[in-house]
């Protein structure tokens, strides 16, 4: 096998055959070609996983009870949503998510934007090194900590909300979630907001407090449970 | 009312934020990707006694939703009279751009290269699976994936583009 067929192999996304590893094991060019080409692979994996719309499985399960009637005498989608949203608090509200009930949050609601708009900015302008990323973060959170909830894509200063936060990308359970470490910022309670598919919850830490959105509310709720956890 | 079929039920739960991602990637509109699952699995669900291989079913629910989307683009062709799958492909002669957010870059991604694509790193599928998806040859689909990755890498990069170095060990 060349270097080229290598390549040209890696491209197709197949799972690497023993030829490819054997030229791998012997060729170093082409080990450390592999290597950035899983970066890519994995950046690739959380831009085709878009979040799932909030209650997506409801709805869907939901039509298919009532499949009987046919699409024209369901009611609209707008005032369906709002019978199932409806629904879904009810059943929320009974497991003890009385939060649901609340105004979003400004701050929670804007860790959202951050991630709508700001997040391709702050990775591009770049990473810091691990070193420096434990001293900035020790005061909120350890970074240790961070990593014991999953893999750490990112992490690199960003300008948010008057301050110099940190952002972390990582990837929880094959979820995308983004951190934003923020040092000073004192939050009294656990805040919370949901725009577009995507959910926020800013947790009061030690000197600071961290908001982290993703696709799930439910793994965000867990992971505040283990961040507040941890640092009390 | 009828009662959903257990096994129906944990198996479209278990695959529906991958079919909604697949559907969104075919149609690039969230509100549409919906539709286009619901009406799928809804379909899907009448037929569905017959399929009793677990490991068929997922095979088959990309495959629904695939065909309800091309479904749903043809009879929109027919009220419009002027769509045509074709215009959902990005003509290639576009202006070259660098330096996307792969998200960015995806969406301009042309059709035959996105579904394929999708197929792949969503369902976890094999050229051969895909190939007999899109009742094309495997060749065929392992030219499609090489050229969707080489277009997002070359609409990605960038100096400091993220997977050339740099950041954390
Ligand atoms: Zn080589």
């Amino acid at each position: 096998m060349t270097c080229l067929d290598f390549r040209r192999l890696l491209l197709t996304g197949e799972p690497e055959s023993a030829l490819m590893r054997a030229h791998r094991q012997q060729c170093p060019a082409c080990e450390a070609h592999a290597v950035e080409h899983a970066l890519f692979e994995r950046e690739l994996g959380l831009g085709l996983s878009v979040p799932v719309p909030l209650g997506f499985e409801e709805r869907l399960l939901d039509r298919l009870t009532v499949q009987g009637a046919p699409a024209q005498a369901l009611p609209n989608p707008g005032r369906r949503r709002m019978l199932v949203v409806a629904a879904t608090t009810v059943v929320t509200a009974g497991l003890g998510g009385m939060m649901w009930y609340r105004r979003d949050d400004p701050l929670a609601m804007d860790c959202i934007q951050f991630v709508m708009k700001e997040e391709a900015k702050s990775i591009m302008m770049g990473a810091m090194p691990r070193a420096e990323a434990v001293k900035a973060l020790a005061e909120v959170v350890p970074l240790q900590r961070i990593e014991q909830i999953g893999q750490i894509l990112h992490i690199g200063p960003c300008p948010f909300n008057g301050i110099t936060a940190y952002h972390v990308v990582m990837s929880v359970m094959q979820e995308k979630i983004t951190l934003l470490v923020m040092p000073g910022l004192m939050v009294s309670a656990r805040k919370r907001a949901g725009h577009d598919g995507l959910h926020a919850r800013v947790v009061p830490l030690r000197n600071g407090s961290v908001g982290m959105v993703g696709s799930n509310a439910g793994l965000l709720d867990n992971l505040a449970g283990v961040l507040r956890s941890q640092s009390t | 009312m009828k009662e959903v079929d257990p096994n129906f039920e944990s198996v479209a739960r278990a695959h529906a934020g991958d079919l909604f991602r697949f559907a969104f990637w075919l149609t690039r509109d969230r509100q549409q990707a919906e539709d286009v699952v619901q009406e799928a699995l809804l379909r899907g669900w009448r037929s569905y006694r017959g399929l009793r291989e677990p490991g068929a079913a997922k095979a088959w629910l990309f495959s629904i939703v695939r065909n309800e989307f091309y479904r749903t683009i043809s009879a929109n062709a027919r009220h419009a009279g002027h769509v045509d799958v074709a215009d959902l492909e990005i003509a290639d002669e576009r202006p070259p751009a660098f330096g996307l957010e792969i998200r960015d870059a995806l969406k301009t991604l042309p059709q035959t290269y996105a579904e394929p694509l999708a197929l792949q790193v969503l369902g976890g599928f094999s050229c051969a699976e895909i190939a007999e998806m899109l009742e094309t040859t495997e060749g065929a689909v392992m030219t499609r994936l090489t050229r969707a990755r080489q277009t997002l890498k070359r609409l990605v990069s960038a100096p400091g583009a993220r997977w050339s170095g740099g950041g954390l060990p």
